[in-house]
């Protein structure tokens, strides 16, 4: 498979897919689209989806960014900043991770949210050392206003946001003793990559920073403290600072590589991992385009490579795509701090990102531990009762959409849940669990319950 | 006393009484067999890694007290010398490290000095990553696909079992919330990750239907060319495997030592209890994270450096007491450490050369190599002079019993006289 990966033509794998009788547009692909560009459908959202075609639903999905990112007084935004409001009164940011994951639930965006989690896994900080939640909730505002904008005025902000630089250690930064920290995330993890620059850069590009500062929770340029000699980095020389050492450091052409190559993972493949070849054409349009990030992300996710053969069931899906993805996609609703708790057990908090590097992803999300905590996430949220499936049980839901029969049951069932179908033995055997004795929203929820632990139900 | 308890389990647990609890799965990791039993040695021993991360302050770990240089080079972070718990008129254990200094007395702890590597690197991740691997930068390290040193030594030992059925689940064990440590990753051999043993088990709600239906249908082959898929299936046809054995191997356990409440006190609790159990597990891993100290450190440093000593004390105590402190030792080392120099933020930046610590009976106890230079530095940072692989390979060869190290760590390093 990775050898016919390698063969594509670049330019023919991002050119838009056509659907065709080899590869039809059906509930499928519509559902994989969900999957990657938010956390998972409904099954009314993937009929309108297979009516619309592809490329209306991707460009529904970038309007609807569009208008989410813009808008401030809609319902959904105000209801958020009340509930936000609430948190910094109280200050507890244990409560973050709850009203983000509220947020992914409920959000008429889903791909601004889950390209907002990306940005979060990517300047990765976390609550346990920021401790303030205001300072967390700005930082992640400041993260979805930009998040499928320009990239350079993201840096520049995050470069001065005060839970990052409460992470990083970087509240006060002299020009006697400049603090390395941030000139080395700056390019080992947010802009170019490890082996992109020399310690000297970071001990240069360090001076540039001094003077940033942090006081009473708000940035300020500290002038006296700032360094105002002539710094030499990444192959230039001038009296920089801060945000000459963000442009500079963007104009590497490393740099659009490494963030087309982590858009390319986070939304399309975990292994195989793309080519290089695969993914210059999109760090190119970075380049060539004032390193906008949405038009990327539109061009892969209405891509011919993004609907085929080669990268569904590619990805591991991360703690909060299962979580959030089910109840998605079943009209499902918990109580978020339960849910937010259950997340951390297995490996996702968000909003606590292990370390400055964010969740690795892939394989990484597997482990013995992690797997039983799945399965019985899913098998708390439906035998368990703790999840209601839209207001009631999951008999509800089904006959909310005129389902019935076990095998058809069982099949719409996989089609809302799976990335790839399910070995045929397998499916059998769910069909008989749900013919099992007990009432029929019992038996609905222990055949969730038991796609929950299937090794299909964890891939994206 | 000693081995009573050990024999005691081994004839009411016999294997065949094991291998009927669990029929899909050999129970080779249970060290039940009277096979097993006569081949002790290094057959037997077991390596606890603690790792510490972040970055550990090992200048105000092992503090050079008789040094001006460092009085000098510590204006807010010093301890004096009147404050260390001695060691000699130069090296003395910070002040917390009580535990420690207990251990030191008794002949069970080993502080290796001036460990590192050359060219080092001060990134976190790298610098982790280097010791994770036992690789520098680029040798021969691909993204995503790298295998750390305790995954090789399994994977080899592995290779050389003869039975093929020797496909030993738990021949490793991390403890922990976060992810799987690279150090673990192996090619062929798949290590666990528990968070909380009690909560390792598949919960059904005695649903026996839900319980069969969940065991066959993640044991059917996939018969995929998704290799994600076929990893993900393996993976949960483990987990559930082996944590039917865990749960069954907990129920014999009992200390009267007191363990501290920490996270890292506890899991080195739930080692214990394994090791009691009889496991065949032959490396555990832990971690204690928090040492990234670049501001206002002193409080928050010794309080990790209690928490350390006092896990890793009575850890040791309790091996003891049920008769493992020979078979058991428990290193704990760190990415780096700090600049000699402290910064302006009354916390220490990042730095090189550190000292590593082996604890129990089977270690040479004591001081051993000299404590790097103060003057003689590496960018304002201590030089090593004791390769951290040199420690590997004496651990995998004398300890763990492994043939050619050379061949998990590609190339000849050591011996380093570590081991008593």
């Amino acid at each position: 498979m990775s050898n016919t990966l390698t063969q594509l033509d670049p330019n023919r794998a991002w050119a838009a897919y056509e659907p065709s009788a080899k590869r039809p547009w059906n509930v499928a692909r519509a559902a994989h689209l969900y999957r990657r560009a938010g956390f998972s459908a409904n099954w009314a959202e993937l009929q309108s989806a297979v009516k619309g075609g592809p490329q209306a639903t991707v460009r529904g999905l970038m309007a609807d960014a569009a208008h989410a990112a813009a808008s401030k007084d809609d319902q959904f935004e105000s209801q958020m900043n009340a509930m936000g409001r609430t948190m910094m009164a109280g200050n507890n940011p244990r409560t973050l991770s709850a009203w983000w994951l509220y947020r992914m639930r409920y959000t008429p965006s889903q791909l601004l949210e889950k390209t907002t989690l990306f940005w979060h896994g990517h300047f990765a900080t976390s609550a346990a050392k920021v401790t303030k939640a205001k300072m967390m909730l700005d930082q992640i505002a400041l993260l979805r206003r930009g998040a499928l904008g320009e990239f350079e005025p993201t840096v520049r902000a995050i470069s001065r946001d005060p839970a990052m630089l409460v992470w990083l250690d970087s509240t006060s930064n002299r020009k006697i003793r400049p603090n390395e920290n941030y000139a080395r995330e700056l390019m080992e993890l947010f802009c170019l990559g490890i082996g992109n620059y020399t310690e000297t850069d970071i001990k240069q590009m360090a001076r540039a920073f001094t003077g940033w500062e942090v006081r009473k929770g708000k940035f300020v340029f500290n002038r006296w403290q700032h360094d105002t000699g002539s710094k030499s980095f990444l192959g230039a020389s001038g009296e920089f600072d801060g945000d000459d050492a963000v442009r500079i450091v963007l104009e590497q052409p490393a740099a659009s590589r490494f963030i087309a190559s982590k858009l390319v993972r986070y939304f399309v493949s975990d292994e195989p991992a793309l080519p290089d070849r695969l993914v210059e054409p999109l760090a190119k349009q970075l380049r060539e385009n004032g390193f906008v990030i949405g038009p990327v992300v539109e061009r892969i996710l209405s891509s011919d490579l993004f609907f085929s053969e080669h990268v569904a069931a590619r990805k591991v899906r991360s703690p909060v795509d299962l979580g959030i993805g089910l109840l998605r996609a079943l009209e499902g609703a918990t109580d978020m701090y339960q849910l937010a708790q259950s997340l951390d057990q297995v490996g996702q908090a968000v909003m606590y990102p292990p370390n400055v590097k964010g969740w690795d992803g892939g394989r990484a999300w597997i482990s013995s531990s992690r797997l039983l905590g799945r399965a019985n996430l899913v098998g708390a949220l439906t035998v368990g009762g703790r999840a209601k499936f839209a207001g009631g049980g999951l008999h509800t839901l089904a006959r909310k959409h005129n389902v019935s029969g076990p095998a058809d049951t069982v099949d719409w069932l996989l089609d809302l849940l799976v990335a790839t179908p399910v070995p045929r033995a397998v499916r059998g055997e769910l069909v008989s669990l749900l013919q099992g004795r007990g009432d029929e929203g019992k038996n609905l929820a222990r055949v969730v319950s038991a796609i929950g632990a299937l090794p299909e139900f964890q891939l994206a | 006393m000693t081995t009573t308890r050990r024999n005691f389990l081994k004839h009411s647990l016999g294997t065949s009484a094991l291998v009927s609890l669990t029929p899909a799965v050999p129970a080779l990791f249970l060290n039940t067999s009277a096979h097993a039993a006569a081949a002790r040695r290094t057959s037997d021993n077991i390596l606890v890694v603690v790792q510490l991360s972040g970055g550990n302050d090992g200048i105000n770990t092992v503090i050079p007290h008789g040094d001006d240089v460092y009085h000098r080079s510590r204006n807010v972070t010093r301890y004096q010398a009147n404050q260390v718990l001695k060691i000699d008129s130069y090296h003395g254990l910070h002040p917390q490290m009580t535990g420690f200094k207990s251990l030191y007395d008794e002949g069970q702890l080993a502080i290796v000095q001036g460990v590192g590597y050359p060219n080092p690197n001060r990134s976190h991740f790298e610098s982790m990553d280097i010791w994770h691997t036992a690789k520098p930068t680029g040798e021969g390290r691909v993204a995503g696909r790298e295998t750390g040193w305790i995954g090789r030594y399994l994977d080899a030992q592995r290779a050389a079992a003869k039975s093929p059925k020797n496909d030993d689940e738990l021949a490793a064990l991390h403890l922990g919330a976060g992810r799987l440590p690279l150090a673990l990753a192996a090619d062929k051999t798949r290590v666990p990750t528990v968070t909380d043993l009690t909560a390792f088990k598949l919960q059904t709600r005695n649903d026996g239907a839900l319980r069969r239906t969940i065991e066959s249908a993640t044991r059917f082959d996939r018969g995929s060319d998704n290799d994600l898929l076929s990893y993900v299936q393996h993976s949960t046809v483990n987990a559930l495997a082996s944590s039917a054995q865990v749960q069954d191997a907990l129920r014999q356990y009992s200390t009267p030592i007191a363990y501290p409440q920490s996270p890292l006190g506890q899991q080195l609790r739930t080692v214990a209890q394994l090791i009691e159990a009889g496991m065949s597990t032959r490396v555990y891993y832990v971690s204690l994270g928090g040492f990234d100290t670049h501001a206002t450190q002193r409080n928050a440093h010794a309080a990790l450096l209690k928490t350390l000593s006092d896990a890793v004390a009575a850890f040791t105590k309790d091996m003891a007491h049920h008769g493992h402190d020979k078979r058991v030792i428990t290193m704990s080392f760190t990415e780096f450490g700090r600049r000699v120099k402290e910064n302006a933020s009354a916390g220490t930046d990042h730095g090189a050369a550190n000292p590593l610590f082996l604890v129990g009976g089977g270690v040479k106890a004591g001081l051993i190599g000299k404590h790097p230079s103060m003057t003689d530095l590496d960018q304002g940072d201590l030089k090593f002079h004791t390769d951290f692989r040199a420690i590997y390979a004496t651990l995998l060869k004398q300890w763990l019993g492994l043939p050619n190290p050379e061949a998990v760590l590609g190339g000849k390093f050591g011996p380093a006289k570590v081991l008593g």
